[in-house]
C-alpha cells in the first residue's frame, strides 16, 4: 500500500468516525428530549389568595381579621364591606383580604372557618362567607353549619367541602391567619387594617363606619 | 414683728403658688399641644374613627369634632403656656378634660370589651384602659388645681 493510499484510508476512517460520533450524539439528544419530564410536586393551594375580593393591583388594601360567629364581624360584613365592594372593589380601588381569626369564646367559629377555607378550595369562598354571616343566628344556635350552607352549595359540593375540611392544609391556612393576627397584636374581631403606599394603619373596630371609611379611602386615593 | 413674719409667710406662699402655676400651666399646655400634634400629623379621618368608636355622636358631629378638636387643643395649649387669661383658658382645659374623663370612664364601665375602643387621646391606636384613665384623671386634677390657683391669685391681686 502506497503512502498516498494509506493516507486516503486513514482520512476515510476519520470521516466515518466523526459521522458515527455525530449520529450517536444526535440520537442521545433526541432520546433525552423524548424522555418524559419528571413529575413536579403538586402546587400548594393558595388559601390566602382564594379569600380575597377585587384586583390585587388596587391601590388600597383592606384586611379584615374576622370570626364568623362574631356579631360585630357580621355587622361589619353586612354593612361596611358590602358598601366597599360596591363602591371601591368593583372599580379596582380596593382589594379586600379576609383573614380568619376564630376566637376561643365562640363555640362554632373554628368549624365555620374550616368550612369557609375548604369552600375556598372549590372556589366558593365568597358564597360560603356570605351564607355564614347572613345565617349566623341559625347555626350559632344549632351548631349545624352544613345545613345552612346547603342553600349555597350543591349536594356534591357540600360533600366535597366536607371531605376537604379534614385536610391538614385547611387547618394550617387558618392557623397561618391566626399567627399573622398575633404578630399584629390583635385580640379582637373584626380587626381592620388599611394599607396604602406601603403604610399600614389599624382602624378602631367600633369606629369603622362606612361614611368615615369612605372619606378615608377618598383621601388616600387623592394622595 | 409678728406682722412682718406673717407678711413673709404670705409672700412665700404667693411665690410658691406662682411657681406652681407656671410649672402647671406649661406642663398642661405642652400636653395639649402634643395631643393636638399627634392628631394633626395624620389625616383627620383616623381620629374620626377613634371618636366614632365611643358611639355617642352622630357621624356628622364626629366629623366636626375630628376636624375641630385638635385645633381647639392647640389653641388651649398655646394660651396655657402664654398664661394669658389663665382663669378662663385653664377653666376651658379643665372642662374639656372633665368631659373626656367622664366619657372614657362611662365607656370603660359600660363596655367590657374596651379593647375595641381606641382612647383617641394622643392620636389613635392607643387602647382605652386603666392606664389611660389614670393618666387623664391626673391631668384633670392638675387642670383643676391650676384653675383654683389662677382664681386665688386673681383674688389676691384684687
Amino acid at each position: 500500500m502506497s503512502r498516498r493510499s494509506s493516507f486516503r484510508f486513514g482520512s476515510l476512517i476519520a470521516v466515518y468516525a466523526a459521522l458515527l460520533l455525530c449520529s450517536v450524539g444526535l440520537l442521545s439528544a433526541r432520546g433525552k428530549q423524548s424522555q418524559p419530564r419528571p413529575k413536579s410536586a403538586p402546587a400548594q393551594f393558595d388559601f390566602r389568595a382564594a379569600k380575597t375580593i377585587g384586583s390585587k393591583s388596587a391601590p388600597i388594601l383592606l384586611e379584615v381579621f374576622s370570626d364568623f360567629q362574631c356579631p360585630m364581624c357580621r355587622v361589619f360584613f353586612m354593612t361596611t364591606t358590602q358598601q366597599v365592594i360596591k363602591d371601591y372593589v368593583t372599580t379596582n380601588k380596593v382589594y379586600i383580604i379576609h383573614h380568619d381569626f376564630p376566637l376561643d369564646m365562640h363555640a362554632h367559629s373554628k368549624e365555620a372557618a374550616r368550612w369557609a377555607n375548604a369552600a375556598a378550595e372549590i372556589g366558593k369562598f365568597q358564597e360560603v362567607e356570605t351564607a355564614l354571616y347572613t345565617t349566623q343566628d341559625k347555626w350559632e344556635a344549632t351548631g349545624n353549619i352544613g345545613d345552612v350552607l346547603s342553600t349555597v352549595l350543591s349536594p356534591a359540593e357540600l360533600k366535597r367541602v366536607q371531605t376537604l375540611m379534614a385536610k391538614p392544609e385547611v387547618q394550617a391556612a387558618i392557623d397561618q391567619d391566626v399567627e399573622l393576627g398575633k404578630q399584629r397584636n390583635i385580640n379582637e374581631t373584626p380587626s381592620i387594617f388599611v394599607t396604602h403606599n406601603g403604610q399600614m394603619n389599624q382602624i378602631p373596630t367600633r369606629g369603622a363606619s362606612y361614611g368615615i371609611l369612605k372619606q378615608y379611602f377618598d383621601y388616600l386615593l387623592r394622595n | 414683728m409678728a406682722d412682718a413674719a406673717t407678711l413673709a409667710s404670705q409672700t412665700s406662699r404667693v411665690n410658691w403658688l406662682r411657681w406652681f402655676l407656671l410649672a402647671g400651666r406649661v406642663i398642661l399646655g405642652a400636653v395639649f399641644i402634643y395631643a393636638a400634634y399627634t392628631k394633626l400629623r395624620e389625616p383627620w379621618m383616623l381620629f374620626a374613627f377613634a371618636v366614632n368608636a365611643y358611639q355617642v355622636l352622630p357621624e356628622w358631629a364626629v366629623t366636626i369634632v375630628a376636624r375641630g378638636l385638635p385645633w381647639f387643643e392647640l389653641t388651649l395649649g398655646l394660651f396655657l403656656i402664654l398664661g394669658w387669661k389663665l382663669r378662663w383658658f385653664s377653666s376651658a382645659a379643665a372642662g374639656l378634660l372633665a368631659f373626656f374623663f367622664s366619657l372614657m370612664l362611662y365607656t370603660y364601665i359600660k363596655n367590657p370589651r374596651t379593647d375595641a375602643i381606641s382612647c383617641g387621646c394622643f392620636g389613635f391606636g392607643e387602647k382605652l384602659g386603666p392606664l389611660t384613665l389614670a393618666r387623664d384623671g391626673a391631668l384633670l386634677a392638675l387642670a383643676l388645681a391650676i384653675v383654683a390657683g389662677a382664681f386665688l391669685m386673681s383674688r389676691r391681686r384684687a
